[in-house]
């Protein structure tokens, strides 16, 4: 067997691994379950949850990001080499640790005090929130300076020698330019966020219409052994997801700077 | 004027030293050197892209050295142009006035004035993503002039471009820094380019200036050997021993076997016992003489022997040795007057080297010199 085929044969066999576990969901699947769950006040409570949560973690991550990625792109600073690093934290730590990081650092006076001056966050949707901030603002910052380490230096430094301050320079020229990576930066992180259950579940808990995300409430109807509806809101997670990938490849295709 | 005073910087293990030179207003200055000889590394200190490890750089008496890129009042296009890929052939022009708040359309004054000189009209609403070699460099100027600052720094601008198209773009190129009084400080590697274009000249070899000037002096009198093999001079020969008769002086050319004859005022300020001097002369300033030439008063005659001869389009590049000596020189002459003296390999050749094109060059070291002469 030539290479190219046996390459092909993996691609197709990972392939394959998903959609067989895809498909092993309908043999639990009720049409009568589907609209059941689907249209129940708690089913789409998690829905709308999941969906607030994940777009306000995801905007404030991108809000971080954008620059966090342009300064490690850009610049060399003290500490630039530790900051790169701690990016990674969210993929090499599990997102349980992760969570449980957060409710020991609101255990300690800094994270009491916060708690006592501020919005509570231990049990709450802002805890839904700060657990998924947490888990992509990392992610994000990391794939947005990958579009900005492709965008070469000279496109700001002739802007600037036309009269662009850093910052017009920025705006005008760096942002544009890095717009796809970013799109693609926040469709990923909301995909994510979406998805997040380790840290969620930690510092949220999971208590029924008040902090029960759509991977929680699968988590919890799987837990009571309610198989039937336990397919639907994975199927429903399945093709949030699937269909934002989709929109990530068809941004992801065509910036080239050369 | 833009100043480069002592200037030095780095990148990795490469040092560009202590560079002086000067852009005076509405002419261009060339900086002529090999690929890797520090030429961009230059640029990019002075335009404020790196930071020089020493000296200054000052333009019309303001010291500039630490200001930032947008307010040192250059206005740079790089070798890759770095025309704007998202925007329109349009906006990348109007880029410089719309930054500075202004709403100017293009129909306004100096911009429809270069957009019509540059012949760039028809492709204003164009991606600059589908443009032409050609079109990509006029709009990389027209964006460079548009921003009205009066010093450009141009830098290998028209590598990429094929010869015809290059040619054209000096053509532009020189109307432009005409009609709008521009200083240009441009890097090349291009000898035609940069006699075309510039001034002055500066050639730069391995990080370090070699020689500066008005580009007449550069052209007909290198200061060294380095510089006058980096010119594409190839006949360089050393001087064994030297003497001074009347108002002449007489260089004895082991390699040639002959004595030559310069006029006294070629040595300049060099001293003759303290000088190691090799003489050179261009291939086109070598006249290959008819029979009929040949008088008794014509001096610097060397008789010599077709090696070899190389036709190179119009010229024919022929080689050949003195009689009693094995170094080789070379003359271009046009390919017609090759074939009406019937030259060919082995034919017996007078060759003379005139003495107004006889230039005396230092030598600074053994090793370029004594390959050229091989």
């Amino acid at each position: 067997m030539s290479f190219k085929r046996i390459s092909i044969a993996c691609s197709v066999a990972t392939f394959g691994v998903y959609a067989i576990l895809i498909l092993s969901l309908f043999y639990f699947f009720r049409r009568e379950t589907l609209w059941d769950t689907l249209l129940s006040e708690r089913t789409l409570f998690s829905i709308r949850l999941s969906i607030m949560a994940a777009t306000i973690s995801t905007l404030l991550s991108i809000v971080i990001a954008v620059p966090s990625a342009f300064a490690l792109s850009r610049y060399d600073f003290l500490g630039k080499r530790a900051v790169d690093t701690i990016l990674e934290l969210p993929m090499i730590v599990s997102p349980a640790a992760l969570g449980a990081m957060l409710l020991i650092f609101f255990n300690n006076p800094l994270g009491l005090w916060i708690q006592d001056h501020g919005p509570q966050f231990v049990f709450t949707f802002y805890g839904i929130v700060l657990a998924q901030f947490v888990t992509v603002a990392g992610v994000a910052t990391r794939l947005i300076k990958a579009a900005m380490d492709e965008i070469p230096v000279r496109y700001e430094a002739v802007a600037r020698t036309l009269g662009a301050s850093p910052a017009q320079a920025f705006r005008t020229v760096t942002l544009p330019l890095s717009r796809r990576g970013i799109y693609a930066a926040a469709i990923l992180s909301w995909a994510k966020a979406l998805g997040e259950f380790g840290a969620t579940i930690t510092i949220a808990g999971s208590m029924s219409m008040k902090t029960e995300t759509l991977p929680i409430a699968i988590f919890m109807r799987l837990s009571s052994a309610e198989i039937e509806g336990t397919v639907v809101l994975i199927l429903i997670l399945v093709s949030i997801g699937l269909s934002i990938l989709y929109v990530v490849r068809f941004l992801s295709t065509g910036a080239s700077y050369a | 004027m833009l100043e480069v005073i002592n200037l030095s910087a780095s990148a990795g293990c490469f040092v560009l030293n202590n560079v002086s030179l000067a852009v005076i207003p509405s002419a261009c200055h060339v900086i002529l050197g090999p690929t890797g000889s520090g030429k961009t590394l230059l640029l990019e200190s002075v335009i404020g892209l790196r930071n020089p490890q020493g000296g200054r750089v000052v333009l019309e008496g303001q010291e500039i050295t630490g200001l930032p890129i947008e307010r040192r009042g250059l206005s740079y296009v790089p070798q890759d142009l770095a025309l704007f890929p998202h925007m329109t052939v349009r906006e990348n022009i109007l880029y410089p006035i719309r930054i500075r708040g202004s709403n100017e359309d293009i129909e306004n004054g100096i911009v429809r004035e270069l957009v019509d000189s540059l012949g760039i009209r028809h492709i204003l609403d164009r991606s600059v993503r589908n443009l032409s070699g050609g079109e990509r460099q006029r709009t990389a100027l027209a964006r460079a002039v548009a921003s009205g600052r009066k010093y450009l720094i141009l830098d290998e601008p028209l590598s990429a471009l094929h010869e015809s198209l290059k040619k054209e773009l000096w053509y532009l190129l020189k109307d432009l820094q005409r009609r709008y009084e521009l200083a240009i400080l441009m890097v090349t590697h291009d000898l035609e380019e940069a006699f075309f274009l510039g001034d002055t000249v500066s050639v730069i070899l391995e990080g370090k200036l070699c020689q500066q000037g008005r580009k007449e002096d550069v052209y007909e009198h290198p200061s060294s050997v380095e510089v006058a093999g980096f010119l594409g001079i190839r006949n360089l020969f050393h001087v064994n021993r030297a003497s001074v008769s009347a108002d002449s002086l007489l260089m004895y050319c082991e390699d040639l076997g002959t004595t030559l004859t310069l006029p006294l005022s070629s040595l300049k300020s060099r001293s003759l016992e303290t000088s190691s001097l090799a003489l050179g002369i261009r291939s086109e300033e070598i006249a290959v003489l008819m029979p009929g030439e040949l008088t008794p008063h014509v001096t610097n005659i060397i008789e010599g022997i077709v090696r070899d001869t190389f036709e190179n389009g119009a010229f024919l590049t022929l080689i050949a040795t003195g009689r009693g000596s094995s170094t080789s020189l070379e003359t271009v002459l046009p390919r017609m007057v090759a074939k009406k003296l019937g030259l060919l390999r082995g034919s017996p050749v007078f060759l003379r080297l005139p003495e107004d094109s006889l230039f005396l060059v230092d030598i600074d070291s053994a090793g370029p010199f004594e390959r050229l002469s091989s």
